[in-house]
């Protein structure tokens, strides 16, 4: 995707509004009408003149219903809605030291957090209070609707525009959710709609999809047909998956691992070469994490968590990433290994691999054979096939050792290639610096390999699933 | 003036105004005089603007025998506490109950400060029962006991902080100064209030309950809210100008509004994936617009106090009409409360000039009430005359419905039971009840003091 000169803005408006509605009889038919009722009622609400959207980290309140009203005096209708990054206070404490000169590669936009607020003075009328008291018996609904709308700009879109923007977006995605939730109730059971963003590939671009909570997605195979279906998106891999949610570019991943280390890097400088790498997002598993010492043998073991973490982040599995526990005990589960296999330190190699990825994570993989070391520089083009079509992070054992191929540098011309090293042999902590600076994650040449050893890989294949 | 504590001791500013309210009091030979004291408390020095005597408790025909050895056990700790509730809640925001003053005559004066100390604790644990708001870390929580010879007329100062059940007095500086409060600036806002409380049970005590449940989620919404004063966020420590210079001699108190933006989150709900259900047997609204008012001293005040001191005021405003609301409800329906529906004024804020300091203090009044009654009740309340002309019942207007028909109940967010609401009115027009005139009248007094205790240990225990 190309990026025009002008950077992307990403405003992002986040709030949560109360849903609340009194139903006599959550069965009758009068209900729907009732929560319809409600549901316009919110609508009116965020259509009003006390609504009120604030630039996270910054002083910037902004009054969008009312002609455009500001606190900031230098921001108006008119005023380009980049002006407001300058406001914006960065809190770079807590970021790594080395993201901060890595990230000059990374082209992205900018994400500017709002969130949605509401004023309670300066009300329409004066009349004093009273107290109105109504005894029917009647289910009371509350439910915090989570409100979560993006709107992508050029930087010099005027404010006016996004605000306007913005508030459509939060009228729409009210009927997405009154929507939802009127198709997934049953009687006075009402599941919260979550919103999910997705960069799907155009025409459809960057799209909310509205899914209820608590239902998983097995179960919303026919909601993700239909999407599939109406966004032009191929049926064979998912897109539409909650774990398919388009990554904001500054929040954090909870689990602390890293993700994507490789992106980091140079690409090595082989003339004629392509590049063909692994697609979509994988985190770096290694030794030592989790407080399992597993230095010396645990290598295999983080290489399929590596694989498994793939799976879980694309959307294929629900599952997490397994421990060295739960693989060992799948092994005796498929009857490949003793139970006292559980809780030792036994190596394992491509074809436990191959064997915990079906029984866990029902995934297939191929195996390919490698008689020497030196010969893996001939299998640029299986390799360079196998990146473009799965895309899946390649778990490579042999010699005394098992490491991760996520891509290889090949000349189809030359034969030249360099492969993309994922090390499972690091035992330090979460610094991309050292890990990108030291070669955990690092191209290395054919000579890389032990020439005389014989070598196994593991290529898992995806799934044909949406 | 070091402490015993080796902390520094409380000063309290006070005006010259209350120098003369307490100058001409009159204690009958041998008795006691007891009464508030009113201000404003700051970490650094406190602010005393106002003195009232507790009201003359008619007796009931007979002069009431004396029950211990001396007068001083004679005080009516009870209705000394009834007042003091009373007189806070006509204090606009950022001012309270700063303390007690008692007059003895000399022989008295040794045992004064044992009564002025359970005089203090009770005051304070009574009025603060129920309230909405929690105190802050930077709350000063001493409070000021002032005992004064009626021979001598010589002033003993103390301070107790009243959140240390065994504190000890510790000795405070008590200096006149004029004008204390004549340049504090006033906010004011009008706040729009939507509440839906859904009841659940069907006893008084779970329609209390549920009202106070409901009113404390707003009351957090309303303290977490961003505040904007003059136009700029008062969130910090930064101190709140309020652009004017202090200057006694001026008499323009600068108005600043205020205004609150809240967000819809309450953390715990927020993690739900599915719709919080109750099965309730009605539910209760209070709609409406409420006129807030508070006070910021100008001794550099820090700016997130004053937003603090607005917001109180509306936690306040809310929970006191209510609760005078319950209370009448209680008198008048017994043990009917909370079983019937329809469409109910709530009472409504009016300001009057306090007595000298400029300051405004309020009340509140029943829909049946005239500002005659609240001019009477400011005599009683807060011993001063108030001309009728002087009570401003012009910011918060009249509901407008009329019982009759609810066809004035519109709703933007309209419900399955509005049309029960409708026919459930009760026919005609509401019985005419004068609302409780709180210390007019024998054994009327009396009783409403009593059942006012009983209902607030109903509502809040």
């Amino acid at each position: 995707m190309v990026h025009s000169e002008e950077r992307d803005i990403i405003f992002r408006l986040k709030g949560i509004l109360e849903f609340a509605c009194q139903l006599e009889n959550p069965n009758g038919a009068q209900s729907q009408g009732t929560i319809s009722k409600s549901f316009q009622g919110l609508r009116s609400k965020v259509s009003s003149k006390n609504i009120v959207l604030t630039v996270c980290n910054s002083p910037i309140l902004i009054w969008p219903n009312t002609g455009f009203r500001s606190n900031v005096e230098s921001l108006m209708e008119a005023s380009s809605c980049g002006d407001i990054l300058q406001y914006i206070e960065s809190d770079d404490s807590g970021s790594k030291k080395s993201s901060k000169k890595k990230d000059k590669k990374k082209s992205g936009p900018t994400a500017v957090n709002m969130k949605l607020l509401f004023e309670v003075t300066e009300p329409a009328g004066n009349e004093a209070p009273s107290l109105i008291r109504v005894s029917t018996q009647q289910h009371c609904v509350k439910m915090p609707l989570p409100l979560d709308c993006v709107l992508s700009v050029s930087t010099d879109e005027s404010l006016a525009t996004v605000c306007t923007g913005l508030v459509e977006a939060l009228n729409k995605q009210l009927a997405d959710m009154e929507e939802v939730v009127l198709r997934y109730r049953k009687g006075s059971s009402f599941l919260v709609p979550q919103p999910f963003h997705f960069q799907l590939p155009e025409p459809a671009g960057f799209t909310t999809v509205i899914y209820p909570a608590g239902v998983p997605d097995s179960q919303l195979q026919a909601a993700r047909e239909d999407l599939h279906r109406r966004f032009k998106l191929p049926s064979d891999r998912p897109y539409l998956r909650r774990a398919n949610a388009f990554h904001f570019p500054d929040a954090a991943y909870k689990d602390g691992y890293l993700r994507n280390p490789h992106i980091h890097l140079n690409p090595p400088n082989i003339e004629d070469a392509k590049l063909y790498l692994v697609q979509g997002v994988y985190s770096y598993h290694h030794y030592m994490q989790d407080r399992v010492d597993d230095d010396g043998w645990g290598c295999a073991y983080r290489s399929l968590q590596t694989i498994c973490s793939w799976f879980q982040q694309q959307g294929y599995v629900e599952t997490a990433v397994p421990t060295h526990t739960q693989i060992q005990q799948a092994l005796v589960d498929v009857g490949d290994k003793e139970p006292r296999f559980v809780g030792s330190r036994q190596w394992i190699g491509s074809i436990e691999v191959q064997a915990v990825l079906d029984q866990l994570l029902g995934v297939t993989s191929k195996i390919m054979f490698v008689s020497q070391g030196s010969e893996l520089a001939t299998k640029g083009r299986e390799l360079a096939n196998h990146f473009q079509t799965e895309g899946t992070p390649v778990m490579i054992g042999g010699g005394v050792l098992a490491h991760t191929i996520l891509g290889v540098a090949w000349s189809e011309n030359t034969g030249q290639i360099r492969f993309l090293i994922l090390d499972p042999h690091y035992t330090g902590g979460e610094d991309l610096q050292t890990i990108t600076d030291k070669g955990w994650c690092g191209w290395k040449g054919p000579e890389f390999w032990d020439q005389n050893a014989y070598y196994n890989l593991c290529l898992p294949q995806r799934p044909k699933t949406i | 003036m070091i402490g015993k504590q080796g902390r520094m001791g409380r000063s309290y500013f006070v005006d010259e105004a209350v120098e003369e309210y307490l100058g001409g009091l009159q204690a009958a030979p041998g008795s006691c005089v007891t009464g508030l004291l009113a201000g404003q408390s700051s970490p650094q020095r406190d602010f005393v603007v106002l003195a009232v005597q507790t009201p003359h408790r008619e007796s009931e025909g007979q002069p009431k025998a004396s029950k211990g050895v001396s007068p001083l056990d004679d005080i009516d700790v009870e209705w000394v506490t009834e007042h003091a509730k009373q007189v806070s809640r006509m204090l606009p925001g950022g001012l309270c109950i700063l303390g007690l003053f008692l007059v003895t005559p000399p022989e008295l004066s040794k045992d004064a400060q044992n009564a002025l100390k359970r005089l203090i604790f009770a005051m304070d644990k009574y009025i603060t029962k129920g309230r909405l708001w929690e105190l802050s870390e930077e709350d000063v929580t001493d409070r000021v006991t002032l005992h004064i010879c009626s021979k001598t007329k010589k002033l003993v100062c103390k301070s107790f902080d009243v959140k240390d059940p065994k504190s000890s007095a510790k000795p405070a500086d008590w200096k006149y100064q004029t004008g204390v409060s004549s340049s504090w600036p006033m906010l004011t806002c009008s706040v729009e209030v939507d509440l839906q409380i859904p009841v659940t049970g069907s006893s008084s005590d779970n329609t209390d309950k549920c009202m106070k449940d409901g009113l404390r989620r707003w009351a957090k919404q309303i303290e977490a809210a961003c505040c904007l004063i003059n136009g700029r966020q008062a969130l910090d420590d930064s101190e709140f100008i309020s652009g004017q210079k202090k200057n006694p001699k001026t008499t323009n108190r600068q108005t600043l509004p205020a205004r609150i933006i809240v967000s819809d989150e309450q953390s715990e709900l927020d993690e739900r994936s599915s719709a919080l259900v109750q099965v309730c047997s009605g539910s209760m609204k209070v709609r409406g617009v409420v006129h807030c008012r508070a006070y910021i001293h100008n001794n550099k005040p820090k700016a997130r106090h004053a937003a603090q001191a607005i917001k109180r005021d509306i936690i306040n405003t809310v929970c006191s009409r209510v609760e005078m609301f319950l209370e009448d409800l209680l008198i008048n329906e017994g043990s009917q409360k909370g079983l019937c529906s329809g469409q109910q004024a709530l009472p409504r804020r009016v300001f009057a000039p306090m007595p000298i300091s400029g300051l405004s203090v309020c009340d509140y009044m029943f829909p049946d009430e005239s500002t005659a009654d609240v001019a009477e009740r400011l005599k009683e309340m807060l011993d001063c005359e108030t001309p009728e002309e002087g009570i401003d019942t012009s910011l918060e207007s009249n509901q407008l419905f009329s019982a009759v028909s609810g066809s004035e109940i519109t709703n933007s967010r309209d419900d399955d039971s509005n049309k029960h609401v409708i026919s459930e009115i009760q026919d005609g027009t509401p019985k005419i009840q004068k609302a409780p005139q709180y210390y007019a009248g024998v054994a009327v007094a009396a009783a409403i003091a009593l059942l006012a205790t009983a209902t607030s240990l109903l509502y809040f225990s």
